[in-house]
């Protein structure tokens, strides 16, 4: 940019030289002029230049200024970098807190997944035992189908069974009451047609005759009402045992009227039971007091509630003959007595019939008694 | 007094004559047909086989029914008889072998008008009838009879 032109020297146009000598001054001076002239020349070169430089310069300034804008920007910039920056700090602060803590959770991590894989390992043995396990419930679950299905068969064949027992019941009851009314009926008729004909031991056996059928066809019916409890549908209705009570008592009352019992019934005992099953029940043993009473002059006969051997039980006790207590366990089969017929007449299934009443509520019945100190039959419902 | 006839429906011989000695004893006169199966009994009743051209008027004034019977069950005869509309009101008394029969009939409206359990004694059977006797054939007006 500085190069100006090469400087030369112009030498002026001589002029005539006085003297030789003084010519020599005059070559002198004019060179020194012409260098002056040069130097001049050179100097205005120079001063443009300058000049030059100056604008250069000048422009540099200008383009100085620029550039301090620019710098200033770039600050800004930079200042802005520089939060920018502490913020980035900080973020990356709070992130490798968040890397330590993660470091840690990390750990923890790896201790559980290493108890995991423990436990894992652990599992793999106990697996083996839990499918040994498995294999056998299967085989239980199996079993148990299998015993179901054995069960239902059961069931079923059970159920005929019952129905076949009701038949052969109703047959039962039916065909062998024909041919006792054959032989009740003609030898009555015979009693009475040909009472010209019998003498008085004719007669005896034909009465003989006559009571044999009576009693066989008792033991049908008390036979047939004994498998009745059993075949039954049992149903439950909330009943009022006193009234049932009491209507068993004035009935007994008035078909012997001169008997001198007397009833001591609890008020508003209640149960929820089967009405038809609890009634014949109830009225075996109501009746069995009223029964084994007759021998005394005079009898108390007693139903309630008692909690003396086991918590909410009903009674029915009288002040009879009672009975020997060693062979109590017997009461309650079928056909079982423990008195004669002389001193008291009866077949022995009402018991029978009694127990299987309480047994179908989900209830107990025992007794306890002593000859001639009466007899006492607790039951409980369910 | 016009007298109408009683009809037994007994298949067996023996019931059938301690049935007519207790009607006898119980100076019931009216005669007695009886049928040995519930198909005679239809017969009868409806006049039809080998009673056909049988009087329906002439009764019977009343049915005594056993349930067990060959052919035809005591049960479907009364079926029959109250489904027909002129003997839907004729009086039927049904003879039972068991209190389980008459239970299991009183369960539901079998259409019977009484039950009897033929008991094994004979003097009760005897009773029975003159009960039923007086009822039927004396207290009980038959409604007119239709053609
Ligand atoms: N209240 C009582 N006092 C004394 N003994 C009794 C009493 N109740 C029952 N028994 C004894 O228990 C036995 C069985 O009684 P159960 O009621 O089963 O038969 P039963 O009374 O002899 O005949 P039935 O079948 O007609 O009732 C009786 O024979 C009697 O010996
Ligand atoms: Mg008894």
């Amino acid at each position: 940019m500085m190069s100006g032109p090469t400087p030369h020297y112009h030498l002026q146009e001589a002029r005539p030289d006085p003297e030789p000598e003084s010519s020599a001054i005059e070559n002198a001076r004019r060179a020194t002029l012409n260098i002056l002239e040069d130097f001049a020349a050179e100097k205005c070169e120079l001063e443009s230049g300058q000049r030059a430089t100056l604008n250069i310069l000048e422009d540099f300034d200008a383009e100085k200024k620029r550039m301090a804008g620019a710098e200033r920007a770039v600050l800004n910039i930079l200042e802005d970098f520089a939060s920018e920056k502490s913020q980035l700090e900080e973020f990356q602060h709070s992130f490798l807190n968040i890397l330590e803590d993660f470091s840690q959770e990390k750990n923890r991590l790896e201790g559980t997944q290493r108890a995991v894989l423990n436990i894992l390992e652990d599992f793999e043995g106990e697996k083996a035992n839990v499918e040994l396990v498995n294999e056998r419930l299967e085989n239980e679950i199996r079993d148990r189908k299998h015993i179901e299905v054995e069960m239902q068969r059961t069931n079923m064949e059970l159920s005929a069974a019952n129905k076949e027992l009701e038949a052969f019941s109703y047959s039962v009851s039916h065909d062998l009451r024909t041919p006792l009314r054959s032989i009740d009926g003609f030898s009555q008729a015979l009693l009475e047609d040909c009472a010209d004909k019998l003498d008085a031991t004719a007669m005896d056996y034909l009465h003989r005759v006559r009571s044999a059928a009576q009693r066989m066809a008792t033991l049908i019916d008390d036979m047939l009402n004994l498998s009745r409890v059993t075949r039954c549908e049992l149903r439950r209705e909330s009943l009022d045992l006193s009234a049932i009570a009491k209507s068993i008592a004035s009935e007994l009352q008035e078909a012997e009227p001169e008997r001198r019992v007397e009833f001591a019934i609890e008020d508003g005992l209640t149960a929820v039971a089967d009405p038809q099953l609890i009634r014949v029940a109830m009225e075996n043993l109501i009746r069995n007091s009223w029964k084994y009473t007759s021998g005394h002059p005079t009898a108390r006969i007693e139903f309630g509630r008692s909690d003396a051997n086991v918590k909410d039980c009903f009674f029915v006790g009288d002040d009879g003959a009672g009975f020997d207590p060693r062979y109590a366990a017997r009461l309650f089969g079928a056909f079982q007595r423990l008195h004669t017929a002389k001193e008291f007449p009866g077949t022995g299934v009402g018991l029978a019939t009694v127990h299987r009443i309480i047994h179908r509520h989900g209830g107990e019945i025992w007794a306890i008694g002593a000859v001639e100190k009466g007899a006492t039959f607790y039951f409980t419902l369910r | 007094m016009e007298t109408k006839t009683i009809l037994l429906v007994e298949d067996n011989a023996d019931d059938e004559a301690l049935t007519f000695r207790a009607l006898m004893k119980n100076n019931i006169s009216n005669q007695l047909v009886v049928a040995r199966d519930g198909a005679e009994a239809l017969d009868y009743l409806f006049a039809t086989g080998k009673y056909s051209g049988r009087d329906v008027s002439l009764g019977p004034q009343v049915v005594l029914l056993d349930l067990n019977l060959p052919k035809v069950s005591g049960l479907e005869v009364l079926r029959q008889l109250r489904a027909n509309e002129r003997t839907k009101l004729l009086p039927v008394v049904i003879l039972t072998s068991s209190n389980e029969d008459q239970d299991r009939l009183q369960g539901y409206d079998s259409g019977a008008n009484s039950y009897v359990r033929k008991p094994v004694d004979f003097n009760q059977f005897v009773e029975s009838v003159r009960q039923l006797g007086l009822y039927w054939l004396i207290l009980n007006e038959q409604p007119p009879a239709r053609r």
